[in-house]
């Protein structure tokens, strides 16, 4: 595919004129860093970084049953959520497969807010339009109308914080809130991918032609955040962002062939509503136990792992990494993986093989990897 | 501007060759350190090592991914570029200087003829970019 085929967001021009090295992500023409990864990773932990995230689905869930077709559509709790506040959240096919995992929010009574996946756009609609049958509600995709940055960072709240007179600070996590900013109207959310507290922050109602209006908020919060350190972060580093933190990548960690709880996000699965997708699956997948079960992995020696590398114990093949890069963190290899019932634990030994040579790694519980990491890199210091 | 000093000879996997006092130093070129950007992991073989031409004896890593080394040359590895440890960034900042990685006493000095001059690897890269 050529540059000029893929999709571009509103900050498109923007990202160009500052020396990103552009890369095709999910249809979209996007940043993979400006400088480079590790400084624009580092800055996000220390301070705080912004992040355009406009690949991303956005959609509006609204309609008198709007309530009753998520509680059928997700396996999570839908109904006891209060106005504003969200739930992280998977669909899942009839087998207990995960068609995508998504943010969802309660904005009113009948209307709801739902993050899904870049590269899950087309599919995603698709499955939330077909299981819409039989129900009052409309499905609408505001994703090409409603540009979207992530704020993320230890002064990412302080930061926003002067472009608005609401107190951000009593926006619960993964709460919502309907603001202006700077006069721009927006949906912002106290979530992200990054492990780091922040809000994502939704523009309403901007197409790409008045694109100078998703530039200006941009260039305003950077402007905002300029004292405090915040830098302008590329794909790369929100990999290795998410990383760190354990959270799942669709497509690479997480997919049609694993359930939530084979992914250690069961919480997310409420078995005791009666009737949605795929609960007969995981009902059974409950009982009988999931027998392969996603770990982190944070590498001993040298040696980082990547996709596909197999992961074994004592000779015998026990998984695979599904992703890994390197923690700037701690300056060693770290990833994600699919590993046997029996090697789940933590502090269990195990061997990444990468190429020829067999490498030890350290599993831990995905949900524990990021505080273990920040341990070890202030115990280094 | 990628450079390409003249006086050093080339592989076609991006390693550069420098001939000096009965041993020759190994690294990789500043087009290969720029096509992989940040380099956050060098592993390189023990002194004492021997390595015949072609063979794997270490591995780069950026960010995105991992790259293999191979030896431009048969012989004994008698220096290794430690620094390089603590320091993997000395790639990128000085491909031709501070990052190199290894030296090697050569035992075939003749393979160095297999090897392709400073205008050769230039064109070799030109054809890359096209």
């Amino acid at each position: 595919m050529t540059s000029s085929q893929l999709l571009t967001t509103h900050l498109h021009d923007w990202h160009v004129a500052h020396g990103a090295k552009m890369v095709e992500f999910a249809g979209f023409h996007m940043p993979l860093w400006y400088k480079a990864a590790v400084p624009e990773h580092l800055a996000t932990r220390t301070a705080a970084g912004i992040f355009d995230v406009t690949h991303m689905g956005r959609a509006m869930i609204t309609g008198p049953e709007a309530t009753q077709y998520l509680e059928y559509l997700l396996p999570t709790r839908i109904q006891r959520l209060e106005t504003g506040e969200g739930t992280y959240s998977t669909f899942c096919t009839m087998k207990g497969g995960i068609v995508d995992d998504l943010f969802l929010f309660r904005l009113a009574e009948n209307e709801y807010y739902v993050v899904v996946n870049g590269a899950n756009r087309k599919k995603d609609f698709a499955w939330m339009n077909k299981h819409a049958d039989g129900f009052k509600v409309k499905v609408a995709n505001i994703s090409d109308i409603t540009p979207m940055f992530a704020l993320q960072g230890p002064a990412a709240v302080m930061i926003l914080q002067k472009l608005t007179t609401t107190d951000l600070s009593s926006v619960p996590r993964f709460s919502s809130i309907q603001i202006k900013l700077d006069g721009h109207e927006v949906i912002a959310t106290r979530s992200g991918y990054t492990g780091e507290d922040g809000f994502e922050i939704a523009q309403l109602n901007v197409s790409l032609d008045e694109k100078e209006k998703a530039v200006n908020l941009w260039n305003r919060i950077l402007d905002k955040g300029q004292e405090e350190g915040l830098v302008p972060v590329g794909l790369a580093a929100r990999d290795t962002l998410r990383l760190e933190a354990g959270m799942v990548l669709y497509g690479n960690d997480i997919n049609e062939q694993t359930s939530p709880y084979q992914a250690r996000i069961g919480f997310i699965v409420h078995l005791k509503k009666k009737t949605f997708l795929g609960r007969e699956a995981l009902v059974t997948e409950k009982q009988e136990k999931p027998q392969q079960l996603r770990i982190g992995l944070i590498m001993l020696g040298k040696g980082i792992p990547r996709t596909g590398n197999p992961i074994s114990s004592k000779g015998e093949m026990i998984g695979e990494v599904t992703s890994g890069s390197i923690s700037p963190l701690i300056k060693k290899g770290v990833g994600l993986g699919y590993v046997q019932r029996a090697f789940r634990k933590s502090d269990t030994l195990v061997h990444v093989e990468i190429g020829k040579r067999k490498r030890w790694a350290e599993v831990i519980h995905p949900k524990r990897m990021l505080s273990r990491l920040k341990a070890l890199a202030s115990s280094k210091n | 501007m990628t450079k390409v000093p003249s006086e050093l000879l080339y592989t076609k996997e991006h390693e550069w060759v420098r001939q000096e006092d009965g041993l020759v130093r190994v690294g990789i070129t500043d087009y290969a350190q720029e096509e992989l950007h940040e380099i956050v992991m060098v592993e390189l073989p023990s002194v004492g090592t021997r390595v015949k031409v072609g063979d794997v004896f270490g591995t780069v890593d950026s960010v995105k991914a991992t790259s293999e080394l191979f030896s431009p040359i048969s012989g004994e590895v008698v220096e290794a570029n430690e620094k390089l440890e603590e320091a993997p960034e000395l790639v990128n900042n000085d491909p031709y200087g501070e990052g190199w990685m290894v030296a090697i006493k050569s035992s075939a000095p003749d393979e160095l003829k297999g090897l392709l001059s400073a205008a050769d690897y230039e064109k070799f890269i030109e054809g890359l970019e096209k």
